[in-house]
């Protein structure tokens, strides 16, 4: 699990942990450490940017599923293309 | 959990954000150092911490709530937009066309649907930190994600063009000229965003949703009988006259189902979640704050209905009217006070939906092409997200102008289109709840599965059973 308080991206002992108790203007530009101690390690811009799940992997099952779905959505569509053609030429 | 959890650590360790070379020195985004992004979500973690630190103890209610205060937000904002001008005009015409009847409790249960699909994007959000566009990119490639995204941005376009039309509609009670209404609502969609401040974004557009709520005193001038609301919400009843499988009213049940359950449900709330900085044990006050969403949004669409019954009642006809002109039409019933309230309602319906559908556009583009994707960012750093955002609003509300479109109509199918992109989207959704890599710990339960599933099946039963009606009109008895 990961901690509460991530201090995950700083070496211990340097992370200067921004405290709930210090005062409510405490200066996070100019305490970095602060601000890994309050966000999750996946959290931050630059490991989202670099750390990606992988593929899933798809059954045969859940493929056909998706393919069936895709298949319902686009016959689906044309009746409503259907439908309102008719409507713009009946006045609906 | 520990399996994800460890992959991404061991995927995050070469890209451990350094500090920079000396205090307050922030990073562009991509420069591996801390952004301006991170800067203003670690503030609001930051006062989400203090506030529970505070909140814990023998205090008053308010210290005590104040942390929820703090996290409400995504869940409130996405059912309140998604109580939009489609919507609550489908919920006008419903009310206009069946009165108080089958389709109250029905409503109520669009929204319970709707809750339980919602409540798996606050954790997909708050454990992946991560869009939906993303995740489906990331674990289904971009085949399937191509045709998400597709469902997405067209599906998201079209119901942008019908909240201008909600909007136009809804001033055009106060004689406010088209191109004044919509340019006015692009300005200020435009404005908010200037705040680049996600929770600055966030309350503002809160604000606004506040005044969805003036469909309650629209449907109080009807003086409803509450003795019939009553016993529509226990029977079901009056069912519609020569029952459900008739083109008319199942294009309104269709409707209806798609005031409350759509795609860009989805990708707003799980990407707001990730904006606002939300962790895994921030999931219960996200299911708090999607419950309370759900119920204010069915109160309100439940009103919208109960306002427009009396038309019913007078043996009013609305096939002639525009969606502009239920506010004007039901003035001679519920006064004009009831009818201002109902016509500022369409109006803030539109507004606040063309804010948050078009900030869904921009998120899963963002997402998918990995551009800056966050409300946090500084105009220049996030220029395309912003650009997509206003581009979208600024394409949907030019072509609102256009003269003599069949507006009432158009948000009806607009409704129906986004029930028929559901159950992909469902499928991806259900996939991903049920994925130990993406959310741990946090998978869907037996239930959760169960009601998940259910709706997804009552999604496509209402689709074919739309699609046998509209092909066969004579098939199940209706027509």
């Amino acid at each position: 699990m990961k901690p509460e308080h991530g201090t995950v991206g700083a070496p211990p002992g340097r992370v200067e942990a921004a405290s709930p108790r210090e005062g409510p203007d405490v200066d996070l530009e100019h305490r970095p450490e602060a601000v890994l101690s309050v966000l999750e390690a996946d959290q931050l811009v630059a490991a989202k940017e670099r750390a990606h799940l992988g593929r899933m992997r798809l059954s045969g099952g859940v493929r056909v599923l998706l393919g069936g779905l895709r298949l319902y959505v686009v016959a689906m569509m044309i009746i409503v293309l259907v439908q309102v053609l008719n409507a713009v030429h009946g006045g609906h | 959990m520990e399996g994800r959890t460890e992959y991404l650590r061991a995927q995050v360790a070469p890209a451990v954000p350094t500090v920079g070379p000396g205090p307050g020195l922030l990073g562009e985004a991509g420069s591996g150092e801390i952004t301006h992004e991170d800067l203003d979500r670690a503030r609001d973690r930051l006062a989400v911490e203090r506030a529970r630190r505070a909140g814990s103890g023998r205090i008053s209610l308010v210290r005590r709530l104040w942390p929820l205060w703090l996290l409400v937000g995504p869940g409130i904002l996405v059912f309140l937009g998604e109580n939009d001008a489609p919507s609550m005009l489908s919920y006008a015409a419903t009310g206009a066309q069946y009165g108080i009847g089958f389709f109250v409790p029905f409503i109520l249960v669009t929204f319970l649907m709707a809750f339980v699909v919602q409540e798996m994007t606050v954790r997909l959000g708050a454990v992946t930190h991560r869009g939906h566009a993303e995740l489906i990119f990331d674990r289904f490639g971009t085949f399937w994600g191509r045709f998400a995204m597709g469902d997405l941005i067209v599906g998201n376009f079209l119901t942008l063009v019908t909240e201008f039309i909600g909007i136009r509609a809804g001033l055009s009670f106060f004689g406010v000229p088209p191109v004044v209404a919509v340019g006015g609502s692009m300005l200020l969609v435009f404005g908010v965003i200037l705040t680049h401040r996600y929770w600055t974004w966030e309350r503002i557009t809160l604000g606004l949703a506040a005044f969805n709520g003036l469909f309650i005193p629209a449907a109080l001038f009807a003086h409803p009988q509450w003795g019939a609301l009553g016993h529509a919400f226990l029977t079901w009843s009056p069912f519609p006259q020569g029952g459900l499988f008739k083109p008319d009213v199942m294009l309104l049940l269709m409707s209806n189902i798609g005031a409350t359950v759509t795609p860009w449900m989805l990708f707003f709330q799980q990407s707001a979640v990730v904006d606002k900085g939300l962790q895994p044990r921030d999931i219960r006050a996200g299911r708090t704050d999607t419950m309370i969403g759900t119920l204010l949004a069915a109160a309100f669409g439940i009103a919208a209905l109960v306002a427009t019954a009396p038309l019913l009642a007078h043996g009013i006809k609305t096939e002639d009217y525009q969606a502009a002109q239920f506010a004007q039409a039901l003035q001679p019933w519920i006064g004009r006070a009831g009818a201002t309230c109902f016509a500022l309602g369409i109006f803030e319906a539109g507004l606040l939906a063309a804010m948050t559908i078009s900030t869904s556009s921009a998120y899963a583009f963002g997402e998918v092409f990995h551009r800056p994707h966050s409300l946090n960012r500084p105009l220049w750093e996030g220029w395309s997200f912003y650009g997509i955002l206003l581009a979208s609003a600024f394409a949907a509300g030019a072509l609102v102008l256009l003269p003599n479109a069949p507006l009432t109509y158009i948000v009806l199918i607009v409704n129906v289109i986004a029930v028929l992109a559901m159950p992909p989207a469902l499928l991806f959704l259900v996939l991903l709840c049920n994925d130990r890599e993406v959310v741990g710990e946090h998978t869907s339960g037996r239930w959760g599965n169960i009601a998940i599933v259910t709706v997804t099946v009552l999604l496509i039963v209402a689709g074919l059973g739309y699609g046998l009606v509209t092909v066969f009109p004579k098939l199940l008895g209706g027509g």
